[in-house]
């Protein structure tokens, strides 16, 4: 359990020890038996002095429990039956370790702390809210000796320094900082504090990067609360909007209204002023006229004045005579073939 | 032939003695040793490799000499203001001095047994001392630090202003003396004077998770719920008011808009009016006589003909029905 990550080649080994040879059987001959020992221990020789690195690997090599050195990919040799003995270490791999959940498939890391992972995500904030913050960290191996043999539960190491510097650096923001403008400082922040944290042990490990992934309110009414926040915004927006949509929809026409109002009264303006002149200069001519001849002119102007009015409108016109000896309406004094003008005539 | 024989018989006799009494030992990369003799610790070896040991009477020990990690369980412990908070502590340590690992624990299994008491009650008696704020925070940034909602759609920069101030969350906190950082070494100060006597060093006592107990956990709830609804509610209230003025506006302008219009046609009317007026008054001056025959029989012509009429012959329009012909014609 303690060092998931490399393969051992040690495997072998202890078939390597020889067995004393059997005295007993006549038949066997001591040469063959010695003949077969040898071979036997140069086969098992042969299988482990060999091995394979992978391109994504480096293996380190013991000898005799002593850091002998580290080799790169590729087809190695070592000193056989278990004096050397290769450790590798996939130092090219770049390993994912999520926080607050996990996912199904790939090598992700499974926890082997009591503490389930659901509870990983909570913090406090510095204004001592409760955030569930989620993210991953993202590591290479860069120095498999002190991978191996510098620290022991390196993964769960990696774990907790994560969970530590997450909390910490969260602790030291209000709970709005954290949701928005913030992120990306606690990444980088929190990926230097860890880098600080892994030298200080001599893990051996490079952090590649930290990403934050959902960071929500808890869920259930906080969450609610904290949408509704949002839901807020929107209404406001939504009454505002409201508030010029009114606006729009009668300013424009009460300007209308109130041109048009102008262009009447100056139309008003116009036609008054027009008629004027037009009855000024109508009345000065006829005036002039007047001058010459006072008096025909002014019956004429009489004369034609009542007959327009009577030939105008005929329908309710009584004419009654102002003597009263006969009385005679004359009802239609226009008609053609008068009774009434030839009567009166006839009278007379 | 014989002396084939013999080799064999003695490599298998030094091989059982090398598996029986094993006078060697390896020490692996990442281990250190104890050796005793005879329960008396005669050496300790930190270097790895191939050692050699008296068989039989030599004893080895082998230790990890690696960071081990001691893993705390969650404590629920009250802060100075009494409230119940969950400490999930970690912490980093290495056997320093194997000896005296040997004599007082002897094993890393009973090791974590003593970290744990030394750990919890050093943890709790730190956390106690102080208030929460310190164990959460480690500096007093949160109060240099402004967080501004990002406000759309708000007319100009003084709304913006006065809905900033109005959904602003920024209280202050109180401003800490110690803070996380320092609260872990001073976990660490005091344990290590504890773990000293067994020969382990600590490296570094950290929190990992600060939680409220659950009963707490519920009125902090309750808390922010209520903060964001106060939030949520003066965005809301903010919105209705912008519509009021809106509404307050439009009808302002409406009539500003329609009054003005109205009386500046009326004055055009009433320039107008004055300007006929003036004209007609200039030109029937010149003859009033006339004028008044000429404007009576003009308006005779609209206004006569609209009405019933039971006319007198008694004008001198009808005067030539009475009278004889003029006498020219005669």
């Amino acid at each position: 359990m303690a060092f998931n990550f490399y393969t051992s080649g040690e495997d072998n080994n202890n078939n390597s020890n020889p067995r004393p040879p059997k005295q007993g059987n006549v038949n066997v001959s001591p040469k063959l038996i010695m003949g077969i020992i040898i071979a036997l221990l140069v086969v098992i020789g042969i299988l482990t002095s060999f091995f394979v690195v992978d391109q994504t690997e480096q293996s380190v090599i013991l000898r005799l429990g002593k850091y002998q050195k580290t080799v790169g990919p590729g087809l190695q040799t070592k000193i056989p039956f278990g004096i050397d003995k290769n450790y590798n270490v996939p130092t090219q791999v770049v390993q994912t370790m999520t926080f607050g959940y996990r996912t199904t498939s790939g090598q992700t890391f499974t926890t082997n702390t009591s503490t389930d992972y659901t509870n990983e995500s909570i913090m406090l904030t510095g204004d001592l809210n409760i955030i569930d913050l989620e993210w991953i960290v993202q590591y290479k191996i860069e120095d498999p000796y002190k991978w191996l043999f510098k620290v022991n539960d390196q993964t769960k190491t990696i774990h907790d320094v994560s969970r530590s510097v997450m909390n910490q650096l969260v602790g030291d923001l209000p709970i709005l900082a954290v949701m928005t403008n913030e992120r990306t400082t606690i990444e980088i922040e929190a990926q230097k504090m860890m880098q600080t944290t892994f030298d200080r042990y001599g893990l051996g490990v490079k952090v590649v990067t930290i990403k934050l992934q959902n960071i929500v309110p808890p869920v259930g009414d906080v969450q609610d609360a904290f949408e509704d926040v949002n839901k807020a915004i929107q209404d406001m927006n939504r009454y505002i909007n409201e508030g010029k949509e009114d606006y729009n929809s009668k300013i424009p026409a009460a300007q209308g209204e109130a041109e048009k109002m102008i262009l009447v009264a100056e139309g008003y303006s116009a036609e008054r002023v027009n008629n004027a002149k037009g009855d000024v200069s109508r009345f000065t001519s006829v005036q002039k006229a007047y001058e010459t001849s006072k008096d025909i002119t002014s019956t004429r102007l009489y004369i034609e004045t009542l007959e327009e009015i009577f030939t105008s409108d005929t329908s309710n016109l009584t004419l009654v005579d102002k003597n009263l000896e006969n009385f005679l309406p004359i009802s239609n004094i226009t008609a053609p073939n008068s009774t009434a003008v030839t009567t009166n005539g006839g009278t007379n | 032939m014989k002396k084939t024989v013999r080799n064999l018989v003695i490599l298998g006799v030094i091989i059982i003695i090398v598996l029986v009494f094993q006078p060697f030992y390896i020490l692996q990369e990442g281990e250190q040793a104890v050796i005793t003799r005879f329960g008396k610790i005669i050496s300790v070896q930190t270097e790895s490799g191939f050692k050699i040991k008296v068989p039989l009477v030599d004893n080895v020990v082998k230790y990890p000499n690696k960071i081990l990690s001691w893993d705390g369980q969650a404590q629920r412990i009250p802060t100075k203001e009494n409230q119940f908070i969950y400490v999930d502590p970690t912490s980093r340590w290495v056997i320093q001095d194997p000896a005296k690992f040997y004599e007082t624990v002897n094993t890393v299994a009973s090791a974590q047994y003593r970290l744990d008491d030394i750990l919890d009650s050093t943890i709790r008696t730190i956390i106690s001392e102080n208030y929460l704020n310190e164990a959460v925070r480690s500096t007093n940034q949160i109060n240099n630090m402004n967080v501004v909602e990002t406000i759309q759609s708000v007319d100009d920069e003084q709304q913006a202003e006065y809905l900033r101030n109005l959904t602003s969350t920024t209280l202050k906190q109180e401003t800490i003396s110690t803070g996380r950082d320092a609260l872990s070494n001073q976990m660490l100060t005091q344990a290590e004077t504890f773990t000293q006597e067994f020969g382990i060093e600590l490296e570094d006592i950290v929190i990992r998770q600060i939680r409220y107990s659950d009963d707490l956990t519920l009125s902090v709830y309750q808390r922010m719920i209520k903060e964001r609804n106060q939030i949520a509610e003066a965005y809301r209230s903010y919105g209705r008011g912008r519509q009021a003025t809106w509404e307050g506006k439009t009808e302002n302008e409406t009539k500003q808009i329609l009054s003005g219009a109205y009386a500046t046609s009326e004055q055009l009317r009433g320039k107008a009016d004055a300007t006929a007026t003036d004209i007609y008054a200039d030109a029937y001056s010149s003859d009033p006589e006339f004028f008044k025959f000429w404007r009576t029989l003009e308006s005779y012509k609209k206004t006569i003909p609209q009405q019933n009429k039971i006319l007198s012959t008694d004008m001198v329009y009808f005067d030539l029905l009475y009278t004889s012909l003029p006498t020219s014609l005669r």
